[in-house]
């Protein structure tokens, strides 16, 4: 099982914690909530959790919880541009559908 | 434990009500108690709640401009002891204090005359060590056993005249700058 | 298909609920929008990757035209091509004393001026709008949402009506502003924080139109300003006047027409950009009569033309550490902010008054932008525990008129915002029972010399001896540094309170019908945004108040629990349905039944801190 990031996706978190000056990586979560049952978290994280689930990728650490990791399970990060926008998505290979905002997904 | 706005502000910091004062602890009171009532913290928080912030952070201000400036402080003490310093009505003062009064404007008039701006600001530190003694001896009016109120009361009189003649200076400086 | 950011650990918001919050940099020359993206403040560019949009304005039959495409109009359409309309901001034709060499038709509106145009008479406060209204724009297709707020920067020179016309201007743009913030404070923010700085700092702000000096204390997360001074009407602008008056003695020219005005002012500037780096420039130019221009400028000329203008920003940052009461041996480094402290004869003017070299290794240009961002990412509630403080102050003193044309000073400069001040007056006739009441703004004793905010009368005071009536009149400024003054006669509690709407300021009214006719133009259903309004009010609300209940229900007994719960519900129940009415009235119901809770919080709040500290002084 695993979650890994896009190389893209990676170069920008490096820039992004230096830039913040500290935290060991990322986390990706879910939560229920949202328009289509769950949500997708993306955080910082500065302290490491007992029960944190952790991936390396591209040089960069991704923490994760046993619970989200089945809903995340063979999910890439990627760092994409659409016009002006740019960000982080989520390409998560378990999703049926997602309510078209691209923050929330149902399995 | 309601912060009321009746409560002193020497009790608002949590300092003791005296004149002398740990200057280093009545900031860090202050910064730790505007850290949690200033507005930015309420930036996005019901009006209610802004309304309060802007309430709360105003007298927090308030207090600690009363409390870190001497004269203030000291007037605030005579105020909470229900002493009027009588700033604007009583301008009776030793002929000693008045001689020196006029011997420190006849200064300034020459050295803003003589467009001796070095000359200003010597008069402006000599003014400042005038103004620390002062303060000792308000600390030894107010915080003494048996405080002389009264005699606290005319030295905040003086204070009043003093702090005119660095204004004075002041705009001297600052005419002679512009 | 939103794309998301990366959210400080335990901050993520639910979907849809982004807190997407800008700093703008609303400058006289260019202005920039900027945010916090994954926790790094950087500006937001157009779709060619520009940063800067001129800020320029073009108005036509066709339409309005903001940043580069106006700018191009420049030459050809001065009459209608706003520049720098910043330094128009509160101001009326009188405070203009270039006005007659400026290419405009201006017409003297009650207090503030307006430019008439070919689409109408604009007022400084619309052509501003119309300037941010391109940067929330831009903010929102750059962040894929609706903004929930924006930081404003104004110089922190500007006095109380400039300051009130820029809120309107942004509040007519739409945009929800969180606070006005100092440009000097928001550089400071980008600047300490990128530096860890600890120690006084002065910051050197020359932007197109405006000098500001601020002098801070930096000390573990508190930016504390210790005084503050300027001249806001002192910008780069006019060292491009300087040159384009040297070119005008050199070629012998007069009587110039806007258009040739324009395109000298428009070579003037770029002559300016090219001496920071080149010891000489040409100058080339052809009048609309046919006329040539060719000139040629070295940089001693241009330093000894414009030596006036750097000596005149050198006094108030003398002004200003007299205030602050430090020498300059006590400033740890002076921070360069503006696109005019490129110039070379200012870096070498300062950095001689400081005997150091000044600080430029942060975009001059960005760095007002960036501390905005990062102060509106704190505002909106983006940022973990370890958040900094601004402890600002107000530029110039605020004061009454009194008998005989003199002005009392009532809340004196450089005090910390904000802060309250009140002051007793009497009637002088007996019988008396109204009392005139003149706010002003300034340094000087006579009224004429300071700026005048408002006035109002105090009516129905009982009539009583001359010198019996107590009219207690209290200034209150907010952490805008926006003043509000009430008059209150003590005995018999006549009030009369009034926002200082400086005497030309826009009433709310009127922004709204502005507000109204601009939605109009993009055919929004106003009802369906003020119902979508109202809930997310009202969402937020709840989302504060069960957040506070979490963490401190305990404060609560069972009876005020129970009300607070039902009307909790109540208020759920009405963000789910379409009345705008019914979901107004549930959250002030809420709001009104929560505020003795938030007064209790505030307390508590207030003794941990205490006790934190006396913890950590022992």
């Amino acid at each position: 099982m695993a979650i890994t990031l896009s190389e893209r996706a990676a170069d920008h978190i490096r820039n992004f914690l230096t830039r913040r000056g500290k935290g060991l990586g990322i986390r990706l979560g879910v939560k229920t909530s949202g328009c289509s049952g769950m949500a997708y978290k993306l955080e910082f994280v500065d302290v490491a959790h007992d029960d944190d689930l952790t991936f390396e990728s591209f040089g960069v650490t991704v923490f994760t919880d046993a619970k989200s990791l089945a809903y995340l399970d063979g999910t890439e990060l990627d760092y994409a541009k659409e016009g002006l926008n740019e960000g982080f998505k989520f390409n998560n290979p378990n999703v049926k559908n997602e309510c078209g905002c691209g923050e929330s997904f149902h399995v | 434990m309601t912060l009321d706005f009746k409560q002193d502000f020497f009790a608002l910091f949590g300092q003791p009500r005296r004149f002398g004062l740990d200057a280093a602890a009545l900031d860090a009171a202050y910064r730790a108690i505007a850290a949690e009532v200033h507005p930015d913290r309420y930036a996005s928080a019901p009006d209610s709640e802004r309304r309060l912030a802007l309430m709360h952070a105003t007298r927090v201000n308030e207090g600690y401009q009363t409390l870190r400036q001497p004269l203030a402080r000291a007037r605030y003490l005579l105020q909470l002891a229900g002493i009027d310093t009588q700033e604007e009505t009583n301008t009776s003062m030793p002929a000693e204090f008045l001689m020196e009064q006029m011997e420190w404007r006849e200064a300034i008039a020459d050295a803003r005359a003589g467009s001796h701006v070095e000359q200003l600001e010597k008069l402006a530190r000599e003014l400042a060590g005038d103004l620390k003694s002062l303060e000792a001896e308000l600390a030894e009016a107010l915080d003494s056993a048996d405080p002389d109120l009264d005699g606290a009361a005319q030295l905040v009189r003086k204070w009043r005249f003093m702090e005119k003649l660095d204004q004075e200076i002041g705009d001297a400086i600052e005419a002679l700058l512009y | 298909m939103a794309l998301l950011q990366i959210a400080e650990p335990g901050l993520s918001t639910a979907p849809h609920q982004h807190r997407l919050a800008v700093g703008i940099d609303l400058g006289t020359t260019n202005s920039l929008v900027a945010t916090v993206r994954s926790g790094s403040a950087t500006c937001l560019p157009d779709e060619f990757g520009r940063s800067l949009l001129p800020s320029v304005v073009h108005y036509s039959k066709a339409g309005t035209v903001v940043g580069h495409n106006a700018q191009a109009e420049q030459s050809h359409d001065p009459h209608n091509t706003i520049v720098s309309v910043k330094r128009f901001m509160g101001r009326g034709l009188a405070d203009l004393p270039d006005a007659g060499s400026l290419p405009y038709h201006f017409v003297d509106a009650p207090g503030m001026l307006q430019l008439s145009t070919r689409a109408g008479a604009k007022s400084p406060v619309e052509v501003s709008a119309d300037i941010l209204r391109t940067l929330k724009e831009r903010a929102e297709a750059s962040l894929g949402g609706e903004l929930t707020g924006a930081v404003i920067t104004v110089p922190a020179y500007f006095d109380d009506a400039q300051r009130q016309a820029t809120k309107d201007a942004a509040r007519l743009a739409g945009l929800n502003v969180l606070r006005l913030l100092n440009e000097p404070t928001a550089a400071a923010i980008a600047y300490g924080l990128d530096n860890a700085s600890e120690g006084t700092y002065v910051v050197y702000d020359l932007g197109g139109g405006t000098f500001d000096v601020s002098i801070l204390k930096l000390s573990r997360g508190v930016f504390e300003v210790l005084a503050t001074s300027g001249d806001s009407a002192l910008g780069g602008d006019d060292f491009d006047h300087r040159i384009y008056c040297w070119m005008l003695s050199e070629a012998g020219l007069s009587g110039l027409g806007a258009h040739n005005t324009r395109l000298l002012l428009t070579r003037a500037r770029e002559a300016k950009e090219a001496l920071t780096e080149h010891t000489e420039t040409r100058i080339t130019a052809i009048l609309s009569d046919g006329e040539s221009i060719d000139l040629t400028l070295d940089q001693a000329t241009f330093h000894e033309i414009t030596k006036t203008l750097v000596d005149k920003t050198l006094l108030p940052v003398r002004k200003a550490l007299r205030d602050a009461k430090i020498s300059v041996d006590d400033v740890k480094g002076v921070v360069m902010v503006g696109g005019a402290t490129r110039m070379p004869q200012v870096q070498k003017a300062v950095g001689e008054l400081f005997g150091q070299p000044p600080l430029t290794n942060l975009d001059p240009d960005k760095v007002v932008a960036l501390g905005a961002a990062m102060q509106a990412n704190v505002l909106a509630g983006n940022k973990g525990d370890d958040d900094w403080l601004l402890l600002d102050v107000i530029p110039l003193s605020l004061g009454l008129e009194t008998m005989g044309g003199l002005v009392e000073k009532v809340i004196p400069r450089n005090s910390t915002i904000p802060t309250a001040r009140a002051q007793e007056f009497t009637t002088f006739k007996d019988g008396q029972t109204a009392m005139a009441i003149h706010v002003l703004q300034g340094e000087r004793e006579l009224v004429a010399d300071c700026r005048s905010l408002a006035r109002f009368v105090l009516h129905g005071i009982p009539p009583m001896v001359a010198g019996a009536a107590r009219i207690r009149v209290t200034f209150q400024v907010d952490a805008d540094g926006l003043l509000s003054v009430t008059a209150r006669e003590q005995s018999s509690g006549v009030e009369a309170h009034i926002e200082v709407k400086p005497s030309y300021g826009l009433s709310d009214d009127e922004i709204s019908r502005m507000l109204t006719e601009s939605l109009s133009h993009v055919k929004e259903d106003i009802e369906a945004r003020k119902l979508r309004e109202a809930i997310v009010d009202a969402e937020s609300l709840l989302e504060a108040t069960r957040s506070a209940l979490a963490s401190d229900g305990d404060l609560l007994d069972a009876a005020e629990r129970a009300d607070i719960d039902a009307a909790l519900a109540v208020a759920d129940a009405a963000i789910k349905g379409d009345s705008t009415r019914a979901v107004n009235d549930a959250a002030a119901a809420l709001s009104r039944l929560t505020d003795p809770f938030a007064e209790r919080r505030m307390n508590r709040n207030i003794q941990r801190a205490l006790k934190g500290h006396n913890i950590s002084e022992l």
